[in-house]
């Protein structure tokens, strides 16, 4: 009872401000958007008992990832007319809202019926400490230690690419 | 086998890592020096012979690595060897092009090694995270070489074009990998509670149908997670819709660069594509055929895909007169054709792709080399720089004639043995749209011959442009002869080529 | 009584969203934004099919959390994304002075 309360709550929110990060014209407005449909998402991970991914979520999506946007956003101080024009019509917003109907509708019916009945296996209430630091954290450091260092390599070639296109002179 | 005992099998990415922050290193030593690029450039090929020697050390057969998140096969040996080909050719071809700065050069190799890393991992990927972060590897430093020429208005728009159709293109293979998930609670494609297994094992497929409440439901979502799972490999190898990157990344990207994504890259999301449609959907015979596993009719969604692909790609090169730009179109046109390859769903299908590919990198990166040649004594990249090519130097123009005709697919050039293999395997495997599909790849053939013969005429019956020798560095002129020798080879004897596939994938089979 | 559906019905419409946003804005900044939505939306999937699996999941530790790993893993490679992405808008900038998709006229679409 207390899930579905807390599901629909953080569902409309994230859903109304991911809405706001596709419509508004001002990229600040839709930064901000974003952080909070972040952050109410990460409400609906920790119903999902994902606790990890859930801190993970608000410290690197909502905290690091947004601040970059918003630091570029201000790096670049976009003036009103340098927005140009966003022609945002009625017929681009049907568009859109018809991409969100229609892919609802067909993971609806492609995934609708995909629990039988009696048969849900729910690993919140079986598995006792579900989605807890410490057993992602093993899952993470012990099979999927590879993973782990490409991604390391991954972020530093990232952190050295970003550098490579963007720096003026050395 | 555990992480421990599967480093042996991961020697060559481990020297690949240290490369990558070698030249990084490399780079800061030798910031003073007046003979930097030949030090950087002799660097590189040193820890490019170490990657090799390593590679060649790899044992013989198949092993799965770090529990089943890496395969080691005779399949992945190949696709390194395609990768260390294109990465020498690279190599080689970046100091005397002109679009990288020597001071750049050092930034430039490390970050080529991080691509081959990234490849490698591509060739070797048995779980769908690993196959998602080696795809994203490669692209994360695709996007930065792209965007490498520093205030080139040109190359920084293509590399933000790049991002913005990759992150779609990922983000839509990671929802399709999600399905994947839910339909099968494991990210593992092969090994005993993997996809694969539970795909042929009837009681769990039964299982799965009666979940979804009768078995179109479970086959509608399996299908919508594998063709989501397309499109991130569909980016990869350029193939329709995922191809409208393509042209302005050629365009824009420094044009070394531009041949080894055009090779490099492409092979790797084939060697990702056959891995995973195989492992998957498809179970070797003990007579050496495959037959499918489940009902799900992807051969039929990769040969839509290929039908679409080169026929795009060939009627919009028509038009061009970019020369780059028009190997980008003929780029995603090869794409398609490889993609027959992979609708036969056969050994000989896959071993045609293998064989094709091997070509390809010959003609690909040998066209692209006159495209840089040419551009650095005449300025230009447009077709009309190209007249008279035949007097001003006859060699590049040759070697440039017998790489479009290959290109083509007219014999006695490799490109026709290639394409001759792939239709072999589609009529091959037989059925009335197998054939029909042959017949749409051939026309295309036929269409192609148009604007390859464009460049031709434009080099030997045009007026020329310019009289006077035009410079070519001997470097390049050797290259070229190096790679259009290969090609007239293989366009008579393709016999070693054939075999070495054969040992590559699903064994000795006639063609 | 909130189910498994509800989620993954959640996450589509998210992952239809940033779609959305892809296709009709032309602003690149909130171009990236709109795919960092469709990631999430794609994470929210992972983590619905890890509370509730469709079928008996493998016995040992790691596999339970195969859903929530992959998360972690995409949490990060975004990260490095937004980071590259937002590098080369800048690039774009200097060179341009507009963050526009549509205006990039040197070269066709």
């Amino acid at each position: 009872m207390t899930e579905s309360v807390f599901f629909w709550i953080f569902a409309v929110l994230t859903v109304l401000l991911a809405a706001q990060v596709v419509l508004r014209r001002n990229p600040v407005h839709a930064a901000v958007s974003l952080v909070g449909a972040f952050f109410f998402l990460s409400g609906i991970y920790l119903l999902l008992a994902a606790q990890l991914i859930a801190i993970l979520q608000v410290m690197v999506y909502a905290g690091a990832v947004m601040v970059l946007f918003v630091f570029v956003i201000m790096l670049l101080n976009l003036k009103e007319e340098e927005m140009g024009h966003e022609r945002l019509t009625a017929w681009k917003i049907i568009g859109g809202a018809s991409i969100v109907v229609t892919t609802g509708l067909i993971a609806y019916l492609a995934l609708g019926n995909a629990y039988p009945t009696g048969l849900l296996r729910d690993m919140a209430r079986t598995q006792p400490g579900f989605g807890s630091v410490k057993g992602v954290g093993q899952a993470l450091y012990i099979a999927s230690v590879l993973p782990f260092e490409v991604t390391s390599l991954l972020l530093t070639i990232a952190v050295v690419g970003a550098v490579v296109v963007a720096k003026g002179k050395i | 086998m555990d992480n421990l005992a599967s480093l042996r099998f991961f020697l060559p990415e481990s020297i690949l890592t240290v490369a990558v922050l070698a030249m990084f290193v490399q780079d800061l030593l030798t910031r003073r020096s007046a003979r930097r690029v030949v030090y950087l450039t002799a660097g590189a090929l040193v820890w490019l012979a170490i990657v090799a020697f390593a590679t060649l050390q790899m044992p013989a057969g198949t092993a799965s690595l770090f529990g089943g998140l890496l395969q080691h096969d005779p399949l992945r040996m190949f696709f390194t060897w395609v990768f260390l080909g294109a990465t020498l050719l690279t190599i080689v071809i970046a100091p005397n092009s002109g679009q990288i700065s020597p001071n750049r050069l050092g930034e430039f190799f490390a970050l080529l090694f991080a691509l081959v890393l990234g490849m490698y991992l591509m060739a070797s990927a048995s779980d769908l995270l690993t196959i998602y972060l080696s795809i994203e590897t490669v692209s994360l430093v695709s996007y930065v070489l792209t965007g490498f020429r520093r205030g080139d208005r040109k190359s920084n728009e293509a590399a933000l074009k790049y991002v913005i159709y990759g992150g779609v293109a990922s983000g839509v293979m990671l929802y399709g990998m999600s399905l994947l998930y839910g339909l099968f609670a494991t990210t593992r494609i092969l090994g005993e509670a993997g996809i694969a297994a539970q795909l042929s094992d009837v009681t769990s497929r039964i299982f799965l149908a009666h979940a979804f409440g009768g078995q179109p439901a479970a086959q509608l979502a399996l299908i919508v997670a594998i063709v989501f799972v397309l499109a991130g490999v569909g980016y990869k190898i350029a193939s329709v819709p995922f191809h409208m990157w393509c042209p302005d990344v050629y365009e824009g990207a420094p044009t070394p660069f531009t041949a080894f994504l055009s090779v490099g890259p492409k092979a790797a999301g084939f060697a990702v594509a056959i891995r995973f449609f195989f492992a998957t959907f498809e179970r070797q015979l003990p007579d050496g055929a495959f037959a499918q596993v489940g009902d799900v009719p992807w051969p039929a969604i990769i040969g839509i895909i290929s039908a679409a692909t080169m026929t795009l790609g060939n009627l919009t090169a028509l038009v061009q007169t970019n020369l780059k730009r028009m190997l980008a179109y003929s780029s995603i046109a090869h794409a398609g054709y490889l993609l027959m390859g992979l609708a036969a769903a056969s050994a000989a299908g896959v071993q045609s792709i293998l064989v094709y590919l091997v070509i390809y990198l010959f003609m690909n990166v040998g066209a692209f080399l006159v495209v840089i040649a040419v551009a650095n004594a005449r300025g230009g990249e447009q077709i009309s720089d190209f007249r008279g090519l035949s007097v001003a130097a006859p060699v590049t123009a040759l070697t440039l004639a017998v790489f479009l005709f290959s290109l083509t697919g007219l014999p006695p050039l490799a490109g026709f043995t290639g394409k001759y293999l792939v239709f072999a395997a589609l009529v091959q495997r037989g059925g009335f749209w197998n054939v029909i599909l042959a017949v749409i790849g051939v026309l295309n053939s036929a269409i192609s011959l148009f604007y390859y013969a464009k460049i031709i005429k434009a080099m030997y019956l045009d007026e020329p442009l310019d009289r006077t020798p035009m410079r070519v560095p001997r470097l390049y002129t050797g290259l070229l002869v190096a790679l259009a020798v290969p090609l007239l080879v293989f366009g008579v004897y393709w016999g070693p080529l054939v075999r070495w596939a054969s040992t590559a994938f699903g064994g000795p089979t006639p063609i | 009584m909130v189910g498994p559906v509800h989620y993954l019905v959640l996450a589509a419409i998210l992952f239809a969203l940033g779609a959305a946003g892809v296709v009709i804005r032309r602003n690149a900044i909130i171009v990236l934004m709109s795919i960092e939505i469709m990631l999430n939306a794609v994470n929210l999937s992972f983590l619905a099919f890890s509370r509730f699996p469709l079928v008996p999941v493998a016995p040992m530790q790691a596999g339970i959390y195969a859903g929530q790993v992959a998360v972690f893993f995409v949490i990060a490679v975004a990260a490095a994304e937004a980071a590259v992405g937002l590098a080369i808008v800048i690039a774009v900038f200097r060179s341009r002075t507009s963050v526009h998709v549509d205006e990039f006229d040197t070269l066709k679409l």
